[in-house]
């Protein structure tokens, strides 16, 4: 059994398909990366699979339960959270404050729960800032504490929308560093990412979305030698044989 | 036994169009500047003392001060935008509902220190005078109210859809950044726009004024009369009650 | 949130109110306050602080904490005073049960309200309206309700001895204590509800829903018990008010006046903190008090409808118009200075003025670098 699975997942908004029956799995352990270009659906496939938007049609299913149709707060509580590519760091509370409300989602008593946060804000390398508010970070502050506040509801699976997104070259090193404890830690992860150094590096496995499909899926090696896959990211001239199947 | 209910259905459509008025400078301070004015019931309430004391002191007509009430609620809008409204343009929608709250407040009290927590009422020669339509009787002042208040609609409409600084505004109301990328002053639009609700609101109150009576605390009602005509004609639909394709403007 | 080094401040503060009724009549404090505010007047003006502060209170859960901006909460407080008293005059019940009865049906008022307005994802603005239409329709059935006296609204049974379980009293000084337990009792809850999973939720959702949401945060839910909390707590406020006025009217009580002064105290104290309420509804009693003082016996005895039908000339008119503003006009001053209060806090000090004087003092004392929470 998958960790996570989406069957045939399809949302339009009006006439437009912007996503279009894409199957996705996840196993236990896997680092899945999700990439494609701009307009491709990974946002709204992202908030589709992570709760925030009901699909049109298909399933989503994470643990062997369907999914669709439940509170991003309720998936998290079983054990599957995300971020948001623009991050959301809770502007007037420390640091501590903002991964104390993840790990709450496991502990209900204050004082467990600030020690978890303790021991995720270490992990993550945030100690130094812990009493700072959240409006006073600098990105790359806030984009750990976006992923340490995911990382404190203790989640069996993550995804991560663009975690390096704006950050300086060595700090993108620093974040690959952060990852790979957190995957030692246990934690699967699916990760969409527009820096494909990044994304070639960490993932085990990689879907490419375009025009709202699944247009191919492999291994990273696989995947930078499929001519569908250099025909969405390049445009049809740079390839001989046109595809031809696009969404509408 | 019919005349009741036709008396009745006129009644509240004369009313209705001095309503709409009201409404249509909420929508206008909305649509553009995205505030909701919890404050605007007191600017009406403020045009009305002006029909009063216009009448009452200078014994001029009520229906004669609008042209100059125009311009000077026009001011009265300007400059409120400038000093209160201004500093909580883009900040968060409680930040701004405090603030016009507080101006409410602020102008319900002014009013009782000004002109007393006394109902004050106008008597007019023809205040009560009234013509036969269908067999009910209507009174002029109602009939009056409805003509000046569609009749301000209407060349608002026209305004926002024949000169630049209409489609400008037409343009804040369907996209700030968009507006703002072809050159459109946000601040200056923010200030007309607040200026012309402001203006809407007191000439709805001047033209109410010969039938209504005015107290300082006979805001709030318009207030939530003008946001229930509003919510009623669809929030979703705010901005479309401003439809303006950027083109027109570029 | 608070540190150590307050509490003693407050205690101290605490100490003086509890022994505060003992000299009330005493010459020093005939002496030193503006006359007339001495004795059970001068009760009455802590009575309405205590009294503010917890209405304050109540709203600051939802409001405050929660960030969710009601200017509604003059029904629930309506509510509250109507359910107790019915429950008194129609079923014998002591308004001491009546009070909690009241606070039950108005958690489950607040409840429904919630209910409704979440599950269509109303936010900001439009919650808001939502509230402020509910405190209208409430007002309008109380307004033409003839079984709870439409707009005469009730006056309660006055009875020589009426006891303790009638909660009437003839001296102000057990309302006073009554009032004052019961903003202990508010203070208590809040810095519980502060220090809580539940206080968290409620300071994330405030701060941005979605991301709570992602992390866990049961949003709609917490809402819900949050205004019910808060609704509860106005609910108590109202039978008090009903207990210690002995006469209740829509007009008085469900109006947005009364909503606006409600929320008033925590918005200028601080929303969201614990004793931001309370800061607050010491600041607005005081300021109104003190205009009270100073424009007393203000009033030079025109009315203005005179003045206008008189029949003099303008210029007569007009400097007999400066006279009635220079006695005080119409009164309203201190309404006046609540709105600019508001004003000046929103523009000057968002957050209020509690944590204003935190950072300030903060900044004051850098040495001091732990962060209180």
């Amino acid at each position: 059994m998958s960790l996570f699975e989406a069957r045939k997942v399809t949302k339009r908004f009006g006439g437009l398909t912007a996503v279009n029956a894409v199957d996705f799995n996840v196993q236990q352990g896997e680092i899945v990366g999700l990439i494609g270009p701009n307009g491709a659906g990974k946002t709204t496939f992202f908030n589709v699979i992570s709760g925030f938007m009901k699909p049109d049609e298909g399933d989503v299913r994470f643990l062997g339960d369907s999914i669709v149709g439940h509170k991003p707060s309720d998936i998290c509580k079983r054990g599957m959270t995300r971020t948001f590519q623009i991050v959301k760091p809770f502007p007037e509370m420390t640091v501590t404050d903002n991964i104390l409300v993840g790990a709450f989602n496991h502990h209900r008593d204050a004082a467990t729960a600030n020690k978890k946060a303790r021991e995720v804000m270490e992990l993550v390398g945030l100690g130094a800032q812990a009493e700072k508010l959240g409006r006073e970070l600098t990105v790359a502050g806030r984009k750990r504490v976006e992923l340490a506040k995911a990382l404190a509801t203790e989640p069996k699976l993550m995804l991560l929308d663009e975690v390096m997104a704006g950050l300086t070259p060595s700090e993108v090193t620093g974040m690959i560093e952060v990852l790979g404890r957190v995957r030692e830690a246990g934690v699967t992860m699916v990760i969409v990412e527009h820096v494909m150094q990044v994304i070639m590096n960490l993932s085990d496995r990689i879907y490419v979305l375009h025009h709202g499909e699944a247009i191919a899926e492999g291994s990273p090696k696989s995947i930078t030698s499929d001519p569908r896959v250099m025909e969405a990211y390049l445009g049809e001239s740079f390839v001989a044989e046109p595809g031809g199947e696009h969404a509408s | 036994m019919y005349e009741v209910y036709i008396q009745a259905l006129i009644s509240g459509l004369l009313i209705g169009g001095v309503y709409a008025l009201v409404a249509v400078g909420l929508t206008l301070i909305f649509g553009v500047m995205d505030i909701i004015n919890f404050a605007h019931g007191e600017f009406l309430m403020f045009g009305m003392y002006s029909a009063f004391f216009a009448s009452a002191l200078l014994a001029i007509d009520p229906y004669f001060i609008i042209p100059i009430a125009l311009p000077v609620f026009f001011a009265v809008g300007w400059l409120v935008h400038g000093t209160l409204i201004r500093p909580v343009v883009g900040k968060s929608h409680a930040i701004q509902i405090l603030l016009t709250l507080g101006l409410s407040l602020f102008m319900q009290a002014l009013a009782q220190f000004l002109f007393s927590a006394d109902f004050q009422s106008l008597q007019l020669d023809y205040g009560s005078s009234t013509f036969e339509l269908f067999g009910t009787r209507v009174s002029y002042t109602k009939l009056a109210a409805f003509v000046i208040s569609v009749g301000m609609c209407g060349a608002l409409w026209a305004f926002l859809q024949g000169t630049d600084t209409g489609k400008a505004l037409r343009a804040c109301a369907e996209e700030h950044e968009g507006a703002q990328a072809v050159g459109i002053d946000l601040n200056r639009m923010y200030k007309v726009a607040f200026g012309l609700g402001i203006a809407c609101v007191a000439i709805a109150g001047i033209a109410m004024r010969p039938f209504f009576y005015v107290a300082p605390l006979v805001g709030p009602k318009f207030t939530l009369v003008a946001f229930v005509i509003v919510v009623l004609g669809g929030l979703a639909k705010f901005r479309g009650l401003l439809p303006a394709p950027l083109s027109w403007v570029s | 949130m608070i540190r150590l080094r307050d509490h003693w401040f407050y205690l101290v503060v605490l100490a003086g109110l509890i022994v505060l009724p003992l000299f009330t009549d005493s010459d020093f404090v005939t002496a030193v306050m503006p006359s007339g505010l001495s004795g059970s007047a001068l009760l009455h003006v802590f009575i309405l602080m205590f009294f503010f502060a917890f209405m304050s209170q109540s709203w600051n859960i939802i409001g405050g904490f929660a960030g969710q901006l009601s200017i509604g909460h003059a029904a629930f407080f309506g509510i509250g005073a109507y359910t107790s008293t019915i429950c008194y005059i129609h079923l014998g019940l002591s308004p001491w049960l009546g009070m909690f009865v009241a606070a039950g049906f108005t958690a489950m008022i607040g409840a429904g309200l919630g209910l409704i307005s979440f599950h269509y994802g109303l936010r900001g603005p439009f919650f808001t309206l939502v509230t402020v239409a509910f405190a209208e329709i409430t007002r309008l059935i109380l307004l033409h309700w003839n079984f709870v006296g439409a707009a005469n609204g009730i006056l309660l049974p006055y009875s020589r001895d009426a006891g303790f379980w009638d909660f009437q009293f003839n001296g102000k000084e057990p309302y006073y204590y009554i009032a004052l337990v019961m903003m202990l009792c508010s203070i208590a809850l809040v810095a519980w509800v502060a220090r809580s999973r539940f206080g968290y939720y409620l300071h994330a959702i405030r701060q941005d829903e979605d991301a709570a949401e992602a992390v866990g945060v049961p949003t709609k839910r917490c809402k819900i018990q949050a205004i019910a909390l808060s609704a509860a707590l106005a609910g108590l406020g109202g039978t008090f008010y009903a207990q210690y006025t002995q006469y209740i009217v829509p007009d008085d009580m469900v109006v947005g006046r009364v909503s606006v002064e409600i929320l008033l105290g925590t918005v200028i104290g601080g929303a969201g903190t614990i004793m931001g309420p309370i800061v607050g509804a010491f600041i607005l009693i005081s300021v109104g008090e003190a205009t009270r003082v100073i424009f007393e016996g203000g009033g030079t005895g025109i009315s203005l409808t005179t003045l206008i039908q008189s029949d003099v000339g303008l210029a007569e008119k007009f400097s007999g118009y400066l006279a009635y503003l220079a006695g005080g006009g119409g009164g309203g001053l201190a309404v006046l200075l609540y709105g600019v209060l508001l004003i000046a806090v929103v523009l000057g000090m968002p957050g209020g003025v509690l944590p204003w004087l935190t950072r300030k003092r903060k900044s004051f004392a850098k040495s001091d670098k732990k962060g209180d929470s």
